[in-house]
């Protein structure tokens, strides 16, 4: 063989060589190529706040935007947002940071693309006056982010007719992103198209949850998108179950809340069930999910905890609103911020609708059909079938860890402060304002009462609205009654979770 | 012969062995990907078994399945409103990957079929703020089978079948490996496709101008019969009844079964209705076997109000007066017998959809699968069944053209001319399902008695008792 190569070569052209390097670099190109397509791999970070706020799901494998088409929409269609750029739909930009908190990066065939993580909606901001600047908090529910604000951008700019290669490659070049050749091609001729296609198809089956009522900053509706994405025939679906606008949660303490009736209404007692669910709003599917980041996101907010209340607290106020709180409060929420656990009284327990009696849309939008229908969301993949969904006629009592940074109030949100909260409902605001961040530690909660603030105006927020309904958690049980002073020292108390 | 040379020899003895290397790659890559049959897990009872066991069907009648799961988001249209499958008044249990009465069983790939429970599993809840109970064994009223045969074959014949649209559903969901996506896209896909198609054709007897619609908790049991064993030609009768309680079976040894009483034995019914599931002719009578054992001793529920036990003592002897002579057990009942049509006085066309030729031919066919079972009859009559767990098997009458048991008691005329099935809200009042409210009409079928086959004439016993007697035989009634 040797031999016959030898003689072969010893008796070869110009031309045979020629062939020979050619075909040396039609493999190496193939490699090449090959491995471009094939790779797969997300920006990673080593500190673990950094790891929480830009870490990659996998969403960006089947959701992600080409990082250079993100930059260039905004500049494209500022028509489709209500200020300069996505911190205008309240995405929190650190400084000296590319990507706001909450969107992370990953290479997928070639191509840098950028979508979701946990932080969009568990990572949020405060500060003690407007002049100051930001705290970033993560597992904090976000009380600033406008997500279906960012899709109904997404969508717009999709349906529109600047929504061209040509366009959005001029705008690419003008703020001096480096594509190369290969991906400039890609984009103009394959890329740019099957994005938009695949926005418009989806905007199709988010439809419904488009016309309902605004959400506003810090609310997403939470299951209704499940049945989107089951492509459930919602146009035959009664109205009760079309609002299912809920408040984003905080994420700490996850040890401590493994077994309980999680989400706002209870309907799963698995935090590693929920969390793959949670997933899907990344973008992350069964066959795309980043299982180590999202294992070591679980690991990480098993003691993750929340801050501690940034102003001084009045301890012997707040020691008398301790037994306050032991009478009213601990049974359903937990012997305080820190102690809580699973099978504590009734804490992860769902309290009946005719007894708690906060608004039901968001109750009545989870259906014993959807519950059952996820029973084969994750199948194929073993265990991680979803298995643990069950139908609740309720919602949830949840601890109150960090409860100072979780305002606004109930599950939707309709409760400005914590002084709000401890009255009764004819007496609470009709009408106030979300979206600021600027703390009240008078009221416990965020201030609510300005509608603007320089050019950024905040989301009036209506509770005649449906879904929106601030009634319920109001009594005697529930602390409305209460003289002043009680109140006082109750919320004082809070301040220590 | 001709000599071949050694070195010829040797080349040949090695491409030889690399086609048959390959072809045993080939061969067991093939069997494991589309013949080899993995066993079923062992279940943790028998009702367990009952709700999801294999009939051995899956090999004939099973649909794919991951296109059984891509089937209702991609032909979401075809579905009567949101909640894929549930949306026919499916029963499918929280946490349970399949429904009730689907099995799931791997033939190379995952198929799925159905069995017993998918028409012999009831559903209540007792108000509407609750998680439905689902009792195995108890009539089905919520699903509506008409509908699900119907969905899948408009599913296979509408232009979203097609491997680029179902594999993309699919996709989304799992991960397919290169053979695999090959074998959905040039194999599974089109012929699943065409089984469907064919099966449409098969079924076209029930979808007819004039044959009206069965609705939930019904099937047209011996015209299907009737035209899948014997191959006799379509005629023009319909035959829509109601699916029957199937526990106790302890009690019905040696009774007649099915509503005109045509099969003589527990037995023939289970084999005849596991064949009607393409339940393979092989193992049927394993089969059979361990359905008879669970059903022998599964006993009905309670009702799950409370009874007013002075009252229901009353009523006990009225019904001894009225109703034991054909429906208690016992020595000098008729129960388990047929009685005459022009007796009884019920809606004949459900008898006249069976014939003594009908009888013969399935009897031939069974036989000639080497199955050994008591042979069906013709019969001119209505079966009277025993009532365990009546209470719970509501709409009455073969047809189900009765809603509740308080309207068994009244005549004709005052019974409801229209209303809603297939709602599970329990109506202790009437004593069966809430057929009425809102919600009942906006999720349950439209039921008119004047149409063929749903007459809500006969079997006027009773109700000619006062009004005393009438409610006071309702309170014990929820006792049986």
């Amino acid at each position: 063989m040797i031999v016959a190569f030898a003689t072969w070569f010893r008796t070869t052209t110009k031309m045979r060589l020629v062939c020979v390097l050619l075909v040396i670099f039609l493999v190496v190109a193939g490699i090449c190529l090959v491995l471009r397509f094939t790779s797969n791999s997300p920006v990673s970070y080593d500190n673990p706040q950094d790891r929480f706020k830009y870490g990659s799901t996998g969403g960006e494998i089947d959701s992600g935007i080409p990082y250079s088409v993100w930059k260039a929409l905004p500049e494209l269609f500022p028509e489709y947002l209500p200020g300069k750029g996505y911190a205008s739909l309240g995405f929190l930009y650190e400084e000296g940071k590319d990507l706001p908190i909450g969107v992370s990066m990953r290479r997928v065939q070639g191509v840098d693309r950028v979508f979701f993580n946990c932080a969009i909606c568990h990572a949020g901001s405060y500060r003690k006056a407007p002049s100051d600047p930001p705290q970033y908090v993560v597992g904090m529910p976000s009380n600033t982010v406008d997500l279906r604000g960012f899709y109904e951008f997404l969508f717009n700019a999709a349906k529109s007719e600047k929504f061209n290669p040509g366009l959005i490659l001029a705008e690419i070049k003008r703020q001096g992103i480096h594509e190369d050749l290969l991906n400039r091609t890609i984009l103009r001729y394959y890329a740019i198209f099957a994005m938009q296609n695949s926005l418009v198809g989806r905007s199709d089956r988010l439809s419904f949850i488009m016309s309902e009522p605004e959400f506003g900053p810090g609310r997403i509706d939470t299951f209704n998108p499940a049945k989107a994405l089951l492509n459930f025939r919602m146009c035959k679906a009664p109205d009760s179950e079309k609002i299912g606008v809920a408040d984003f949660p905080s994420i700490w303490n996850q040890r401590q809340r493994e077994g309980m009736q999680l989400h706002w209404d209870g309907n799963n007692t698995s935090v590693d069930e929920r969390n793959r669910s949670a997933a899907f709003g990344t973008g992350a599917y069964p066959p795309t999910l980043d299982r180590d980041y999202l294992h070591w996101v679980e690991g990480w907010l098993l003691d993750a905890k929340p801050p501690k209340y940034s102003y001084s607290i009045d301890q012997g106020r707040a020691a008398r609103g301790a037994q306050i709180y032991a009478t009213l409060c601990a049974e359903c929420h937990g012997k305080n911020g820190q102690e809580f656990h699973t099978g504590e009284a009734k804490l992860g327990t769902v309290t009946p609708i005719e007894y708690i009696g906060t608004d039901r849309s968001r109750l009545d939008s989870y259906t014993y059909d959807l519950a059952a229908n996820q029973n084969l969301i994750y199948t194929g993949y073993g265990e991680e079938r979803f298995s643990h969904f069950r139908k609740t006629y309720g919602y949830a009592n949840m601890p109150l860890d960090g409860i100072w940074l979780r305002a606004p109030y109930l599950h939707n949100g309709s409760v400005a402060n914590m002084r709000e909260l401890l009255e009764p409902a004819a007496k609470r605001v009709k009408v106030f304002y979300r979206g600021n961040d600027v703390y009240d530690p008078v009221n416990l909660g965020f201030v609510y009462n300005v509608p603007d603030q320089g050019d950024r105006k905040f989301f009036r927020y209506d509770t005649i609205v449906p879904g929106n309904g601030n009634r319920g958690h109001e009594g005697w049980a529930y602390g409305t009654d209460l003289i002043p002073a009680d109140k006082d020292a109750l919320i004082e108390y809070l301040k220590t979770f | 012969m001709f000599k071949i040379s050694p070195v010829w020899r040797r080349r040949l003895i090695v491409i030889g062995s690399i086609v048959v290397v390959l072809a045993a790659v080939l061969g067991i890559t093939a069997w494991y990907k589309f013949f080899r049959v993995v066993p079923e897990e062992p279940f943790a009872n028998a009702e367990e078994r009952f709700k999801y066991g294999s009939l051995d069907g899956e090999n004939t009648a099973g649909l794919p399945y991951w296109i059984w799961v891509a089937m209702p988001r991609v032909c979401s249209k075809y579905l009567p409103g949101p909640g894929g499958y549930r949306s026919l008044g499916i029963p499918w249990e929280e946490g349970h990957e399949m429904p009730v009465g689907f099995t799931k069983r791997i033939i190379g790939f995952p198929r799925v079929a159905n069995n017993c429970a998918s028409c012999h599993t009831a559903s209540y809840r007792t108000k509407a703020g609750e998680t439905p109970v689902y009792v195995a064994a108890g009539p089905n009223h919520t699903t509506n089978i008409q509908g699900f045969l119907r969905f899948v074959t408009t599913c296979a014949k509408d232009d979203s079948f097609n491997p680029d649209t179902l594999l993309a559903e699919i996709e989304q969901h799992t991960h397919l490996d290169l053979i695999d996506r090959l074998a959905f896209r040039y194999l599974i896909i089109p012929r699943t496709k065409k089984a469907l198609t064919d099966r449409d054709g098969q079924l076209g007897w029930m979808n007819r101008q004039g044959i009206p619609d069965w609705g939930p908790g019904r099937d047209d049991p011996m015209n299907l019969t009737k035209y899948f064993m014997t191959g006799m030609p379509w005629d023009s009768t319909v035959g829509s009844a109601d699916f029957p309680s199937t526990w106790d079976l302890d009690i019905r040894e040696g009774m007649s079964l099915n509503w005109g009483g045509e099969t003589p034995s527990p037995r023939s019914v289970i084999i005849d209705s596991a064949l009607g599931l393409q339940a393979d002719p092989k193992t049927v009578e394993q089969h059979a076997a361990w359905i008879q054992d669970f059903l022998r001793s599964k006993r009905p529920p309670k009702y799950p109000f409370p009874i007013d036990a002075g009252l229901s003592a009353k009523g006990e002897a009225v019904y001894k007066k009225e109703c034991a002579y054909c429906h208690a057990l016992g020595s000098g009942s008729r129960v388990g017998t047929v009685i005459d049509v022009s007796e009884v006085g019920t809606d004949a066309n459900r008898l006249n959809t069976w014939t003594a030729e009908a009888a013969r031919i399935a009897n031939q066919t069974v036989a000639k699968l080497g199955i050994t079972r008591k042979d069906m009859v013709k019969t001119n009559g209505y079966q009277s069944v025993p009532l365990d767990g009546l209470w719970l098997r509501a709409p009455y009458l073969h047809n189900g053209s009765v809603p509740d048991l308080r309207e068994m008691l009244e005549p004709q005329e005052k019974r409801t001319k229209l209303f809603w099935n297939g709602y599970d809200v329990y109506d202790p009042v009437g004593v069966g399902f809430d057929t009425q409210s809102a919600e009942a009409q906006r999720t349950g079928f439209r039921f008119d008695t004047s149409l063929k086959g749903n007459g809500n004439q006969g079997h006027l016993y009773g109700t000619k008792l006062s009004a005393g007697d009438k409610q006071a035989l309702l309170e014990y009634m929820k006792t049986l």
